[in-house]
């Protein structure tokens, strides 16, 4: 089978990026910008570049699959994915760049909502991530896929695994250590909490054990992914398995636009947010979008979130494990024994090696020093990013002399004295303790704005990890707006029966009982 | 009773197709010949959701498994009214299609004439059962054959 479809799209998305960065490039958006938000507009840079470099990768595409000659093979098969790849791609651009920004500016001329004192797109996280997945969900539902993207869509998996992978990179050990307990404890308790209750609703609505196994996957574990690694085990009628993922989709759809909502309105943390929502919504997908809805422009909630995601995708094969033995023991008709090393290796989520390999990787310090925090790490030689132009001159340590029968505290009081000594800030300790002298504003505005000077002069962005943050941000972006382009309003239908009062039942208490948890017990940052 | 000798039954073996089943043999002849229309509805293609989490093999065995599903169910179906249609002498041949059921129908009903294209009534609210309902009324207005809709049982 040739699956390359002959058809002019891909080159015409190729076209449409190339003009897009041409007209940002020469300054024929310059107007459009400004009315987006001038200088406050932050996708400059990306209009600049990467429609440039994508829209040659499409423009050559679009002549390949227009005039090569396709034949039966690998290259036919996976060179069919680019129209599909970049189809998601010029959506998530247009979003991202002009839609969510054009939206943002009409919310703002409407004016702050009541007395939130927050405008309707803050609000209700009306952002290009929101935005994207909805825009998945219109061109499905509305328009179909078209034939020629249908190959290419299923990249978006590859996008958010990619993404899981690289946010390897971003945790520090002990932020890997704290999340990871943190989500061991909550997600254990959840998981085996929801899944019990399932199958005890479920035994007491007496539905089938088969659809009582399969719903309390889905309920309990990741959603959609856990329905599908169970449905087989505990051998699923095909009805059941359409109630089953009806009702996951409807709930984990309906918690991506309501999560941010009540985020927002209770003000919590990132750290908070992103616990509550790795543990509250049902559908794993979703975990991700809530995140960056809550979120848009930074990822320390997805990072959060998506330790909480890996949690459960790690806890899966256990479950899968646990239902089959469960299962078994409750069907007399059922002769099979399990194998658990075949279920434990073919459930196994190969992309978590690579985002513990890349944790490891950058632990080593192979793109950036190892002591990095956020991307940002101290340096005060000239091999690790240190001028020796910043070096403090002797009229600014004179200014910092005069303030030291100021300080009070011995740690301030030492790191001070050592920065006046050597002209530069010596350890992450004095700098840390004169960051907190800057705080204390015991100390003139003059000798404040040396000591911060002094401060900048030893903090360094890593700039693989800048690019690694950037990367990861529109790899996601790709991935759900991708993932919404699977989500069918005649699979949503399907939500009904009892899998929807049970599913209805546990939704609501997981959701609430985790936002208790989160509000009582994890602090606002870790 | 109205008697039919070329007749085209939509059913895909819910409570009301197969009332529609028991309604074509009884108006069908000896010596009749009954197509029988199975379609799976396309919602099935998007039965995966948006799973990301789980891997290529996880996936295909789902797939399988799904396939397997639906083909032992379509079997029952099969093997049920071909049975029902051998014992009156009936000729019997069975198509299966994957898409919309509605659509699917029309197009059977252009590929061929038929006496009688026979088909069951939607399920009513609270029966659980797949959400892949027919509109009927673009379906009559499309096909040129006479269109029997059998009651629900126990309507």
């Amino acid at each position: 089978m040739v699956y390359t479809k002959k058809s002019p799209a891909l080159l015409i998305i190729g076209v449409i990026m190339l003009a897009i960065w041409f007209m940002a490039d020469s300054g024929a958006l310059s107007g459009y910008i400004e009315h987006l938000g001038g200088k406050k507009y932050k996708y400059f840079t990306e209009l600049t570049s990467m429609p440039l470099y994508f829209g040659i990768i499409a423009a050559l595409g679009g002549l390949w699959v227009l005039f090569g000659a396709h034949k039966e093979g690998q290259l036919d098969y996976y060179s069919s994915a680019i129209a599909g790849g970049m189809f998601i791609l010029i959506i998530a651009m247009l979003v991202r760049w002009f839609i969510a920004p054009e939206i943002a500016v009409i919310s703002t001329m409407m004016g702050k909502v009541g007395d939130t004192g927050k405008y309707i797109h803050k609000l209700l996280g009306l952002n290009y991530v929101v935005i994207g997945i909805v825009a998945g969900i219109v061109i499905v539902n509305v328009f179909r896929v078209p034939e020629w993207a249908e190959n290419g869509v299923r990249l978006s998996r590859l996008g958010l695994k990619t993404g899981v992978i690289l946010l390897g990179t971003l945790y520090s050990a002990a932020e890997l250590k704290n999340l990871g307990g943190l989500s061991i404890i909550m997600i254990g308790f959840f998981v085996l909490g929801s899944v019990g209750i399932v199958l005890w609703m479920g035994a007491r609505m007496k539905i089938p054990n088969s659809m009582g196994g399969v719903l309390s996957a889905g309920m309990g574990v990741c959603g959609v992914s856990a329905t599908v690694a169970a449905a087989p085990v505990v051998q699923a009628k095909s009805v059941e398995i359409a109630y089953t993922i009806g009702t996951i989709l409807l709930w984990g759809v309906g918690c991506m636009f309501i999560f941010p909502i009540v985020g927002n309105l209770l003000g919590m943390s990132h750290v908070q947010f992103g616990a509550w929502a790795g543990t509250g919504i049902l559908n794993s997908a979703q975990v991700a979008g809530a995140a960056l809805a809550f979120q848009p422009d930074g990822i320390e909630t997805l990072k959060v979130a998506e330790i909480f995601n890996i949690t459960r995708v790690l806890v899966l094969p256990i479950i899968v494990i646990w239902l089959a033995v469960w299962y078994v023991k409750r069907e007399e008709s059922v002769t099979e024994t399990v194998n658990v090393g075949r279920v434990i290796f073919e459930k196994f989520p190969v992309f978590v090696i690579g985002f513990i390999l890349l944790f490891a990787l950058s632990s080593t310090g192979v793109f950036a020093p190892a002591n990095h925090y956020k991307g940002k790490y101290f340096g005060n030689t000239t091999e690790s990013g240190f001028k020796e132009s910043k070096v403090l001159k002797s009229d600014q340590r004179s200014v910092l002399s005069a303030g030291m029968a100021q300080v009070q505290r011995q740690d301030r009081k030492d790191a001070l004295q050592r920065l006046i000594d050597n002209g530069k800030v010596m350890s992450i300790e004095d700098d840390d303790a004169l960051r907190g002298l800057i705080n204390a504003k015991v100390l003139s505005s003059d000798a404040n704005k040396i000591l911060k000077g002094a401060h900048k002069a030893v903090r360094h962005t890593a700039k693989k990890i800048k690019a690694f943050r950037e990367w990861i941000t529109w790899l996601f972006a790709f991935g759900l707006v991708g993932l919404g382009m699977q989500i069918t309003l005649s699979s949503m239908k399907q939500a009904g029966g009892q899998p929807a009062i049970i599913g209805a039942v546990v939704g609501s208490l997981k959701a609430v009982l985790s936002l208790i948890v989160v509000m009582m017990l994890v602090s606002e940052t870790i | 009773m109205i008697s039919s000798k070329n007749v085209l039954l939509s059913s895909h073996g819910t409570d009301g197709a197969q009332a529609a089943e028991r309604a074509a043999i009884a108006m069908c002849e000896t010596e009749a010949t009954i197509k029988h229309l199975l379609v799976v509805p396309d919602l099935w293609k998007d039965m995966m959701g948006d799973d990301w989490l789980n891997n290529g093999s996880t996936r295909d065995r789902y797939g399988r498994y799904i396939e397997s599903e639906l083909g032992k169910e379509i079997d029952t179906h099969i093997s049920r009214v071909r049975q029902q249609a051998e014992e009156k002498g009936i000729h019997y041949h069975c198509e299966v299609i994957l898409g919309k059921p509605d659509k699917c129908l029309a197009n059977a009903c252009k590929e061929a004439h038929y006496d009688m294209v026979i088909m069951g009534s939607p399920r009513p609210k609270g029966v659980a059962g797949l959400r892949s309902r027919m509109t009927t009324g673009p379906l009559a207005e499309t096909i040129s054959s006479p269109l029997l809709i059998v009651p629900y049982p126990d309507e």
